[in-house]
């Protein structure tokens, strides 16, 4: 813990920024639906795209739903989908980048393949047909997501291990007669962390981007479940009179972003310095 | 004689145009617009047959002429039939205009629309009114300009169903249609599926002086932000389907205007009657009693729509029967119905999409309110892509959205009848199939008023359906485009502004 | 390894494109076996489509049978792929087209507008991304950082109904929607692209700027940069001359994919602009089941996407002597 802190305070302003926000959108996720003033289903005022006032903070929705609330309930879903689907991705994208790195040849070929086949579908339109055929439960939209980004993570980390197993000090490990699970997981992997944490940040954002592109498409969660971005999209014709139900999850999706690429840039950076 | 139906069309077009016309001044001729509609597929058609959506039916009326034509109202006008008459309405005899030329130049005989009308029966051909056409037992031609339609049965609303987009008249022996030859206000000048429509004024239109317009580029945006948008920013002239919530910046661009037209369109809670906790009915009368529909008119469609009463004859038709008493929001009720009837605690899906217009919030709203009442409604939205067919009335409660139909009666044979295909709950009841042929053989209009009147009474008390609102129909357009006025089979004048709408300098 | 003859030079990367041609072709096989089994899975038909709500099972069994869809799904995946082997995708279900017609009217556009953004965004691309990566840590590196994770942070359809309420609603500079006049002069042709170039501009920026920075700075990390530095070498020099050459591989690479994206990611932008591109078709193909047309936007999304690695991986290659030997 103490470590932890230390490290923290050793970030640069931006990091410092990048954690807060982070730190602040964990806090939401996991306490918001506790904390929310209404209901977030429930139509607490009579006027649609309501400005903030004491009442709302945030103003109400197209249908005069709380705006606050749909969002401190919202939130749990693009940080918490976001994050089990970005993990789920990277740990299957790289587990298969390290069998390939390390594996016999044809085993590689094989993988790089099948990835290839998958990243050449254009990840929006297989998200989309995924959905069509399969459904759009939370658990489904999770694997979806994560699905469409394995082949990208594994592109990535393919590259790092591939480059590193050729180094000398892997060739050593080999000579010295290890196994391929020992040189995947003790001599390739920690050493290509960094960059791949870089990865994994870029494309949390793009998770959660996604995310946000299934809604615009009417393919997101299930009502009265809604993520950041349904909350951006049910509410975009109250964008010509500047409506905050549609500017706050805007926001917020942005600060999260943001700050998840800012603190992994400093951890990152940080570290080689 | 003329039939009751043509002859009252044509008195009241007369009646509510003269005044209009007078206020939009005197029609200018030339000019280009730009209209959006919703739809653009690789299944866009020029095949009137296959017409399927609110796009192909703009490019169906602006390219061909059907025998007869929407009015204002639910009411019908006479279009290349000069008249169509009837003694028992099983054998009409229809007569057409003189000296209408296709666009190719061919004159219309009574051969073309034999064959348009019977092409339908042909299963190669994919009509999307077969159903309607298995009613045809024949059609011939008894002279260069008259036809003799037969019926399987009686029904006094062929004029109306002759008015459909599907029924307009194509050239005897057509079966290719990568071209357009009809005799419709306006001759195709190119065409691409899913991409755009571009017709030029036909100089040899069968009304003269008409169409006004020189050229109308129909493309589709399906996005209603983006529609709006391409709207105010002027790359469109009219748009179709303007969402309620758009309206207030529409009008307030102040270049811009909205029409409204009162419809008949729904969309509605179905709650099938084959399943033990749906078809209870004390089930489905607590859902009706648990519809918000001041909020829904209110909040979905900011006023837009007409409160409607869990039957689906509108107010706008003739048949409309005013003395059902309104139902109204009472989840104690609910509640009450019920607890009685031991369902309280269930916990059921509900089927909404984006496909049946507002369903997703209607679902969300109707969610709410049982949640309340402690009645568990899971929603399950599904993508507009396969909804029709694979969720809806598949499930024990989904959403369906109906159109406006001409008639009471395709409305109750469409759709409530024991063996419709569409009969959305699977309502069943034999008195009222038997009403709705008794209502069929009626001559007298008043006696077949009053059928209606308990047909409705009969839906809106054990129908398995809940109709929270009727739906207006919303276009926008620019402040120059004039000539609109409301037709409530569809929007842009139940798609067939293309000859009557001009453009003020 | 300096001394590489030119002929073995070519060698190595001679081999990979051949080999690499093999590969892709059995890629597309590939590719094709999973669009057509997960099609398999969608709810629904062809048929039953186009028919729409009202359909009666007859009607639908008798255009079945018109579309062929009555067969078993393996002959008529059989019967596709003989036909694509022999140049020919077939008819599309719904259009009563030839599919290579339906592709010919949307190619262009696709093309076109992928090549326009192109044009637009690497040059900021680099420009950023250089810029960032010569003041790394400094105020405007930082700026910069902060500017490009705001742009590819917002949703895409947020930027764009931005875009379009500011400059075509507000200001009415720029028409909302992209439709390109026949015959257009440059000017029309410019005003007509200009909101979905900048859309999805400000995507592959953003993306494209970041991975430059960070593959320059990976460069100007090694030794031999301290030395050209200690030698008096111009920052200038420094940067056009021996590090970006040498952190070629992996901008070729982010390239790639930023133009594989806009070649089938376009899809919000095709639908906000109402621009009928390649992406909304093979949208459409989904919801209207029309399997040929489906799978032959499928291959062309997936021979795009191996052309453009396989150019990214033969220029990292020539490149980087360390790679050549492979």
């Amino acid at each position: 813990m103490d470590s932890l802190i230390r490290a923290a305070r050793r970030l640069p302003l931006s990091g410092k920024l990048g954690l807060g926000l982070v730190v602040f959108w964990i806090v939401v996720a996991i306490a918001g639906p506790f904390v929310a003033p209404y209901p977030p289903g429930s139509f607490v005022n009579e006027e649609v795209f309501a400005g903030s006032s004491g009442r709302f903070l945030l103003g109400s929705d197209f249908l005069g739903r709380d705006v606050l609330s749909r969002l401190l309930s919202g939130a749990r879903f693009t940080v918490g989908l976001s994050a089990i689907a970005v993990a789920i991705a990277a740990s299957i994208g790289t587990g298969l980048a390290l069998c390939a790195a390390v594996g016999p040849r044809w085993l590689d070929e094989i993988l790089s393949r099948s990835m290839d086949t998958l990243i050449s579908i254009p990840s929006k339109i297989f998200a989309l047909v995924l959905v069509a055929a399969f459904g759009s439960s939370i658990v489904l939209l999770t694997l979806i997501l994560a699905l469409t980004y394995v082949p990208g993570n594994f592109r990535i980390a393919r590259s790092l291990a591939v480059g590193l197993a050729r180094l000398d000090y892997v060739e050593v490990a080999r000579a010295r007669g290890e196994g391929r699970l020992y040189l995947a997981l003790v001599e390739v992997l920690p050493n290509m962390m960094r960059p791949l944490f870089a990865d994994i940040g870029l494309r949390f954002v793009f998770i959660v981007l996604l995310l946000s592109g299934l809604s615009f498409l009417g393919l997101g969660l299930q009502p009265p479940d809604a993520d950041l971005g349904s909350l951006v999209r049910e509410n975009t014709s109250g964008l010509a009179e500047g409506a905050l139900a549609i500017i706050a999850p805007a926001v917020a999706i942005a600060s999260l972003t943001v700050g998840v690429n800012l603190l992994i840039d400093a951890a990152t950076q940080g570290k080689a310095e | 004689m003329l039939s009751r139906r043509g002859l009252l069309g044509g008195l009241a077009a007369g009646a509510a145009l003269a005044p209009a016309t007078r206020l939009a001044g005197k029609p200018r001729m030339g000019g280009r617009v730009r209209v959006a509609g919703i739809v653009a597929s690789t299944a866009d058609t020029l095949d009137p047959a296959r017409a399927g959506n609110s796009s192909d039916y703009m490019r169906m009326f602006l390219l061909y002429s059907g025998l007869m034509q929407y009015d204002q109202g639910l009411l019908v006008k006479a279009g290349l039939a000069e008249s169509i008459e009837t003694d028992d309405n099983i054998r009409w005899t229809i007569r057409l205009r003189r000296g209408v030329h296709f666009h190719n130049g061919k004159a219309l005989t009574a051969d073309d629309v034999v064959y348009s009308l019977l092409r339908h029966r042909d299963p190669a051909v994919g009509s999307k009114v077969k159903a309607v056409a298995e009613q045809f037992v024949s059609a011939r031609r008894i002279g260069p300009l008259e036809v003799e339609l037969r019926l399987v049965g009686p029904n006094p609303d062929i004029p109306v169903i002759l008015a459909q987009p599907q029924f307009v008249i194509v050239e005897n022996g057509r079966r290719d249609f990568r071209e357009a030859n009809g005799t419709g206000p306006f001759v195709l000048k190119a065409f691409a599926p899913g991409i755009r429509t571009i017709v030029r004024r036909n100089p040899n239109y069968w009304k003269s002086g008409k169409p006004y317009l020189d050229e109308i580029e129909l493309i589709a945006i399906p996005d209603e932000l983006s529609r709006v948008n391409a709207l105010l920013s002027g790359d469109v002239q009219m748009v179709i389907a303007v969402s309620p919530g758009s309206v207030k910046r529409v009008r307030a661009s102040g270049s811009h205007l909205v029409m409204e037209t009162k419809s008949g369109v729904y969309t509605d809670l179905v709650m099938r009657q084959d399943n033990p906790v749906t078809g209870h009915p004390d089930f489905a009368l607590a859902m009706k009693y648990l519809l918000d529909r001041d909020l829904i008119k209110r909040a979905l469609f900011r006023g837009f729509a007409t409160i409607a009463n869990d039957q689906p004859i509108s107010p706008l038709d003739p048949h409309f029967n005013p003395a059902i008493p309104q139902r109204a929001f009472d989840p104690d009720r609910a509640r009450f119905l019920l607890k009685r009837s031991g369902l309280l605690g269930t916990r059921l899906p509900v089927y909404v999409s984006p496909a049946a217009t507002q369903s997703v919030d209607m679902g969300s709203i109707l969610q709410e309110h049982a949640a309340r009442i402690g009645l568990n409604l899971a929603i399950n939205r599904v993508p507009s892509d396969g909804y029709w067919s694979t969720h809806w009335m598949k499930h024990p409660l989904t959403f369906g959205n109906i159109n406006q139909r001409p008639t009471a009666d395709l409305m109750f044979s469409l759709f409530f009848q024991s063996k419709a295909t569409e009969n959305e709950a699977g309502w069943k009841n034999e008195r009222f199939d038997r009403m709705l042929i008794e209502a069929r053989q009626a001559r007298d209009p008043a006696v077949r008023k009053a059928i209606y009147g308990e047909m409705q009474l009969m839906i809106h008390q054990t129908g398995g359906v809940g109709i929270p609102v009727f739906i207006s129909l919303l276009d926008g357009y620019d402040r120059r485009v004039r000539g609109l006025q409301p037709i409530p089979m569809g929007g842009l004048m139940g798609y067939s502004f293309g000859e009557h709408v001009w453009l003020d300098a | 390894m300096s001394g590489t003859a030119p002929a073995a030079r070519w060698r190595g990367p001679a081999r990979l494109v051949a080999q690499r041609v093999v590969l892709a072709l059995f890629t597309l096989l590939l590719v094709s076996a999973v669009i057509f089994t997960i099609s398999g899975l969608l709810p629904g038909d062809a048929a039953q489509e186009l028919l729409g709500q009202g359909a009666t099972s007859e009607q639908i069994a008798a255009l079945r049978h018109e579309m062929g869809l009555d067969r078993p799904a393996v002959v008529r995946y059989l019967e596709w792929l003989r036909a694509i082997i022999g140049g020919d995708p077939g008819m599309s279900l719904v259009a009563n087209k030839p599919v290579a017609e339906i592709i010919s009217e949307r190619l262009p556009n696709t093309l076109t507008l992928a090549a326009l953004t192109t044009l637009f965004s690497v040059p900021f691309a680099f420009l950023v991304g250089i810029t960032s990566a010569v003041t790394r840590g400094r105020t405007t590196d930082r700026a910069l950082n902060i500017l490009t994770l705001a742009m590819v942070a917002l949703p895409e359809f947020l930027v764009a109904t931005i875009a379009v309420l500011v400059f075509s609603v507000k200001l009415l500079w720029l028409p909302s929607i992209t439709i390109v006049p026949q015959d257009p002069t440059p000017g029309e042709f410019l005003r007509a692209y200009a909101m979905p170039v900048m859309v999805l501009g400000v995507g592959v920026i953003a993306q494209l700027g970041r991975m430059i920075r960070a593959a320059i700075i990976a460069e100007l990390d090694r030794p031999y940069v301290e030395m050209a530095r200690l030698k008096g070498v111009s920052q200038r020099r420094l940067i056009f001359r021996h590090v970006l050459p040498n952190a070629v591989g992996p901008i070729v690479n982010a390239m790639a994919l930023s133009l594989s994206y806009l070649f089938g990611g376009a899809i919000i932008v095709e639908t906000i602009f109402s621009y009928p591109g390649l992406a909304s078709l093979m949208v459409n193909a989904v919801t209207s089941r029309d399997m040929p047309l489906l799978q032959a936007c499928a291959m062309i999304f997936c021979a795009t996407y191996l052309l453009l690695v396989l150019i990214a991986d033969t220029v990292a290659i020539l490149a980087n002597p360390r790679l050549r030997q492979g």
